[in-house]
C-alpha cells in the first residue's frame, strides 16, 4: 500500500509517501520506523480511510492510510 | 435560504495569502440578505515569533502551510453540520485557510459566520476556530530570518 506522508514526517522521509506491505497498524508502525529516521520520536497519528485511529487493526491493503503530524492550522 | 445550508464539501484552501480586499467583498455579498442582523468574522495573521534554539534566536519571517486535502475537507464539511446544529439560526458559515506560504504580517484564516441576532454568529466563529485549529490536518513550516525553518505545532 502507498502510506501518505505530511509536514515533518515528509521531510524526515524526503518523500510525500512511501510503499509499505504491513498487514496491521502496529506492523506498520514498526516498518515506519525502520523506514523514517527518528520516527519513534516524532508526534505522529495515523488516519485510515481519513480518520484517526489509535487502537491496532487488521489493514487489507485497499485501505487509504496517512501518517500526521500536529496539526498546525490557524 | 435552505440551499445555502446544505453542506456540500466546500474546498476552503487559498494559495497564498487571503487578501483583505476578500474580506470586504465577502460582506459585501451578504447585503441583499435582508433576515441577517450580524456578521462576526475571525482573522488569523501570520506572527513573527521569537523561535530561540539553545542560544540561538531568529524570527518567523513566513508559514508554508500544506495539508492532508481530503481529510481536512471531510472534517470541515462534518464541522460545518455540527455549527449548523449547535446554532441553528445562523443563515451562513464561511470558512478559508491558506496553502503555500504566508509572510508574516498578511492573513492565513477566516471564519465569517452571519445570524440573525449576534449572540449566534459569535459563538459558532468561536467554536468553529477552535475545531479548524484541533481538527484539521493543516501543517505550518515556519520559515526563520536565517534561513532553517520549525515545525508549528498547535497546542
Amino acid at each position: 500500500m502507498e502510506v501518505q506522508l505530511f509536514g515533518i514526517i515528509a521531510e524526515k522521509a524526503g518523500a510525500t509517501s512511501i510503499a509499505i506491505e504491513a498487514g496491521s497498524l502496529s506492523e506498520l508502525r514498526s516498518v515506519l520506523r525502520h523506514r523514517i529516521p527518528d520516527f519513534a520520536k516524532l508526534s505522529h497519528a495515523i488516519a485510515v480511510d481519513r480518520c484517526i485511529v489509535q487502537d491496532d487493526r487488521e489493514l487489507t491493503g485497499s485501505e487509504e492510510i496517512a501518517v500526521l503530524p500536529p496539526f498546525a492550522g490557524g | 435560504m435552505i440551499e445555502e445550508k446544505k453542506h456540500k464539501v466546500k474546498d476552503i484552501f487559498v494559495d497564498g495569502p487571503i487578501d483583505p480586499a476578500f474580506v470586504g467583498t465577502s460582506i459585501a455579498k451578504h447585503a441583499t440578505r435582508m433576515d441577517i442582523g450580524a456578521h462576526e468574522i475571525f482573522l488569523g495573521q501570520v506572527r513573527a515569533d521569537i523561535a530561540v534554539d539553545g542560544n540561538r534566536t531568529s524570527t518567523v519571517k513566513a508559514i508554508e502551510y500544506s495539508t492532508y486535502r481530503d481529510m481536512a475537507l471531510e472534517r470541515m464539511t462534518a464541522i460545518r453540520e455540527e455549527a449548523f446544529t449547535k446554532w441553528p439560526s445562523m443563515t451562513c458559515l464561511h470558512v478559508y485557510h491558506s496553502i503555500g506560504l504566508v509572510p508574516a504580517g498578511r492573513l492565513c484564516f477566516m471564519v465569517f459566520a452571519s445570524a440573525p441576532h449576534r449572540m449566534a454568529a459569535r459563538e459558532a466563529v468561536a467554536w468553529v476556530v477552535d475545531q479548524v485549529k484541533k481538527e484539521l490536518p493543516i501543517f505550518g513550516k515556519e520559515v526563520l530570518d536565517d534561513s532553517t525553518h520549525v515545525w508549528k505545532r498547535n497546542e
